[in-house]
């Protein structure tokens, strides 16, 4: 899932920030001390979350936790922020968290996930296991089994045909849509994805020859080119929601608006008014659980400050304080009360460009990493928020090895050991260091971090080179960076989704240089490993690689901090929740006393 | 008049068709596209992309193409917000913006020439040092400071006030008075300064001599001309308002078109951008017409054939 926070809407809030000098602005946060409310159920997933998993027993086909019914006296309405302008709510087209929290409301998808990430099914009765018949010995053909109780808001029924469609368009090179390229596996994806100057005939027939049939109403039949152990997870994110072919048909790129905006999810939207708010209303057509709230309304309040404002006047049930202002707000008596705090899907770290001198050398990069006090980071930096990284994949996921990167705690002395073994036991011998960043949220003060860290620690003096958001991006994508700042907000819960696309030589989000033959290997044999547990096990065994490489300096594991009213019952937040706390699951929440 | 307004017309369409060209090379120039993420996108995802929305046909058909949409009304479409077009952005952002621009120019107005044109009569004098002060306080106090600090006040603490948003007139009563305290400071200081000047001119001690009322002094002789200097900057001010304000509207959340300038370049999205800033030139140029047609007006010395 992409952050905007990353850049364009950091610096949008930020500018303020600064201006009105409310806070010192740091981008997104973390932490280890266990919050003072206990009103919120937290899970991290301890649990592998592999293909095979089954659904616990307590939850429904909907997903809706079983609870008899109460009389609430208080307005069912829950009031949140989006922090702006969702760029598109078409579940096919959609890349950030923004655009899912809407679409999670007003869509469902084959599968689902639970709080402790698990999948669950959803649209479909049950989850394709090879036991079940789901899943081809061979690992590549996968029939999900429709329930045939689904409903459209406005009351036809969902069947196989309605996901045959989207999954078609998502991959369609007409929609460009940004996740087509999770789906490359399917068979004859890349093939259709990359028709973009063929005839329309030719498109047409690479359309076909998608392997995605629904072989009766209430059959999906998916093909994938070869195993991929991770598939399930794929299809159980938005892009593969269904979309209304006959709508879509009708209104092109305008069909996300209501009241032809039709989806099968517990919520209809009933209002958008552009850049102010969406009003979201319970389905009265649902077909599952129906929700316990009457409706959502979602503001698009892009200044923290204001949002902050907006929480403490009563008119939004949950906000992210500004960042920066953490400290502040667990002094605030009444605040203090309200803060719910929980671990997200996300890393940071220092990456360094492996081709660029002195980072082609293994030993210098440990030692800067040892060099870097990630604890007065986290407590100093981000007041506390989030928790201290030494590997990559984040706790929650499976594959996370809290024994791993303990090499690299803080360790000034055995960093100068390292760089003398590197023959730099003179540092003004060393190249020039530049660390580029782009220069909006926080990232000036994280930059200034290092920079300090380097000169105390090590004697290091490190140039720091600003960039305006958007050219960074580029001279990243173009790898021409030093060592730069780095974010990885996670997908889905797996190490497929952390590690093979960044470390993989040559890989798209590889920016770095890293290239490492055992690390390729192990990645391939995970990718088609269709035993979960070794396949995790080799992932693991593929971190630790990477770790030892010290590609990048891990920073953090980013921690969200908000504020949630005391009336807000039964939220339910996971690590990977979209942009609003717990919005994976709002059916299940009520307004109390 | 006729034929200078004409003249300005086609002038108007000449800057316009500059500025659009100007607009669009810079953005070509400036490094990072649409579609450059921190997340980096597939490349056939990104060729699509750009098959999509032109961006892979040379730098002057995709001008020449989007001259041509122009004029016939449409303004392209938006990279960031696909699904709709940029004139339907700017049409719906452009009432609220209006509304907020033209209230807190109509509050600067009722504000700043009482103020002015009392301190100017009563040089000195305690109402003076009030109007100076009043002046110079809005003129160094940005407005969104001031707009923070009434959402501190007004709203989070009082509770009298909406914090922000759009639907009822209480939700335009912050942002138009913040965005009108400058422009209300500026037109008191040059009512001021430009009455004082008028006042001590010949014309008006002739005026005075003549033994014409200090009504009719006022009204006819020293207002007027007066009125020249503060109609100068109030057009532009005015145009500025209407495009909206992108802090104001960010802190009180204004679904408006002025925070649309600032993010559009921030995110490269080519059509917003141009979208708006074409609309921006011609507000501009408008206002500095209708001006120029003012003067005449109200001096009759000024005459534009």
């Amino acid at each position: 899932m992409l952050k905007r926070s990353g850049y364009v809407l950091a610096i949008v809030s930020t500018l303020v920030l600064i201006l009105t000098s409310c806070g010192k602005p740091t981008p997104t946060s973390t932490s280890t001390t266990p919050s003072s409310t206990t009103k919120v159920t937290t899970t991290t997933s301890t649990t592998t979350t592999g293909s095979t998993t089954k659904p616990p027993a307590t939850t429904t086909g909907s997903g809706t936790t079983t609870t008899p019914a109460t009389t609430p006296s208080a307005p069912q309405i829950l009031r949140i922020n989006l922090s702006g302008e969702p760029a598109t709510v078409d579940p096919n087209r959609a890349s950030f968290v923004a655009e899912r929290t809407i679409i999670m409301q007003v869509f469902e998808g084959l599968l689902g996930f639970n709080q402790d990430l698990t999948l669950r099914p959803v649209v479909a009765k049950e989850i394709p296991t090879t036991g079940n018949g789901g899943i081809s010995a061979d690992g590549k053909t996968y029939t999900f089994k429709l329930r045939n109780d689904v409903t459209w808001s406005d009351g036809k029924r969902v069947t196989a045909k309605d996901f045959e469609y989207s999954i078609k368009r998502m991959l369609s090179p007409e929609l460009a849509a940004a996740y087509a390229s999770f789906y490359f596996d399917i068979v004859g994806a890349v093939q259709y994805n990359g028709a973009v100057k063929e005839t329309d005939a030719n498109k047409a027939k690479l359309r076909d020859a998608v392997g995605v049939k629904s072989t009766d109403d209430y059959t999906l039949v998916v093909s994938i080119a070869q195993p991929r152990p991770t598939f399930l997870q794929l299809m159980a994110l938005w892009p593969a929601y269904p979309v209304r072919e006959d709508v879509v048909t009708k209104l092109g790129d305008k069909w996300t608006e209501p009241p032809n905006y039709i989806g099968n999810g517990p919520f209809i939207m009933t209002e958008w008014v552009h850049q102010d708010h969406i009003t979201l209303k319970a389905n009265p057509n649902y077909w599952g659980t129906k929700p316990k709230l009457s409706e959502i309304q979602v503001k698009m309040i892009t200044d923290a400050n204001a949002a902050m404002a907006a929480y403490k006047n009563n008119e939004l049930d949950i906000v992210a304080p500004p960042t920066g202002t953490e400290r502040t707000v667990m002094a605030d008596t009444t605040l203090k009360n309200e803060i719910v705090r929980y671990p997200e899907m996300a890393t940071y770290a220092f990456q360094f460009n492996l081709k660029a001198a002195p980072f082609d050398n293994k030993k210098v990069r440990q030692a800067l990493s040892m060099a870097v006090d990630r604890a007065a980071f986290v407590d100093k930096v981000r007041a506390g928020v989030g928790k201290v990284a030494l590997s990559w994949v984040p706790p929650g996921i499976p594959g996370y090895d809290a024994n791993l990167g303990k090499d690299y705690d803080f360790n000034p002395a055995k960093a100068k050991q390292l760089l003398a073994d590197a023959g730099y036991s003179d540092v003004s011998k060393l190249p020039p260091i530049k660390f580029q960043y782009a220069d909006a949220g926080g990232n000036k003060v994280i930059a200034q971090f290092l920079q300090g860290q380097m000169k105390d620690n090590l004697g290091i003096d490190i140039s720091l080179e600003p960039m305006e958001p958007k050219s960074f991006s580029q001279m990243f994508g173009q790898k021409k960076q030093t060592w730069v700042f780095i974010s990885w907000t996670g997908d889905y819960p797996d190490p497929d989704n952390w590690l093979p696309d960044l470390f993989g030589t040559g890989l798209g989000a590889n920016r770095n240089e890293y290239s490492n033959p055992a690390f390729d290997a192990l990645a391939k044999q995970a990718k088609g490993e269709l035993d979960n547990a070794k396949r995790i096990q080799i992932w693991s065994d593929a971190q630790k690689l990477v770790i030892d490489d010290a590609p990048m300096v891990t920073l953090h594991y980013r921690e969200r901090f908000v504020l949630v009213k005391p009336t807000v019952k039964g939220l339910k937040v996971t690590s990977m929740d979209g942009k609003t706390p717990g919005d994976m699951f709002y059916s299940g929440v009520s307004i109390g006393k | 008049m006729l034929k200078f307004t004409i003249r300005r017309i086609l002038w108007l369409l000449a800057v316009l068709l500059i500025v659009a060209f100007l607009t669009f090379s810079l953005m070509h120039l400036v490094p990072g596209g649409p579609w450059d993420r921190d997340k980096p996108l597939a490349p056939q995802v990104v060729e699509n992309l750009n098959q999509k929305y032109g961006l892979d046909r040379p730098f002057l058909v995709q001008f020449v193409s989007y001259i041509w949409n122009v004029l016939h009304g449409d303004l392209g479409v938006s990279y960031s917000y696909q699904d709709r077009g940029v004139t339907q952005i700017l049409m719906e952002g452009l009432p609220k913006t209006g509304i907020i621009g033209l209230s807190a120019f109509l509050l600067a107005l009722l504000l700043g020439l009482p103020l002015g044109m009392a301190a100017a009569l009563k040089q000195n004098s305690l109402i003076d040092y009030i109007s100076v002060f009043f002046s110079t306080v809005f003129a160094s106090i940005p407005g969104f400071v001031l707009g923070i600090l009434m959402m501190i006040l007004l709203a989070a603490t009082l509770h009298l006030l909406p914090t922000g948003g759009w639907g009822s007139p209480t939700q335009v009563i912050m942002p138009a008075v913040a965005l009108a305290a400058l422009p209300a400071a500026y037109v008191a200081r040059i009512t001021r300064a430009s009455m004082l000047d008028v006042m001590r001119q010949d014309y008006t001690r002739t005026a005075r001599a003549k033994g014409l009322t200090q009504k009719v002094v006022l009204l006819r002789h020293i207002l007027r001309n007066a009125l020249i200097s503060v109609m100068t900057i109030a057009g532009p001010e005015l145009a500025f308002l209407i495009c909206g304000s992108f802090i104001i509207e960010n802190v009180f959340s204004v679904p408006g078109i002025g925070r649309l300038f600032v993010q559009s370049v921030l995110a490269r999205d080519y059509g917003l951008i141009m979208g708006a800033i074409l609309f921006y030139t011609t507000a501009v140029a408008v206002m500095n017409m209708v001006v120029d047609i003012l003067y005449a007006v109200v001096d009759p010395r000024i005459r534009h054939d």
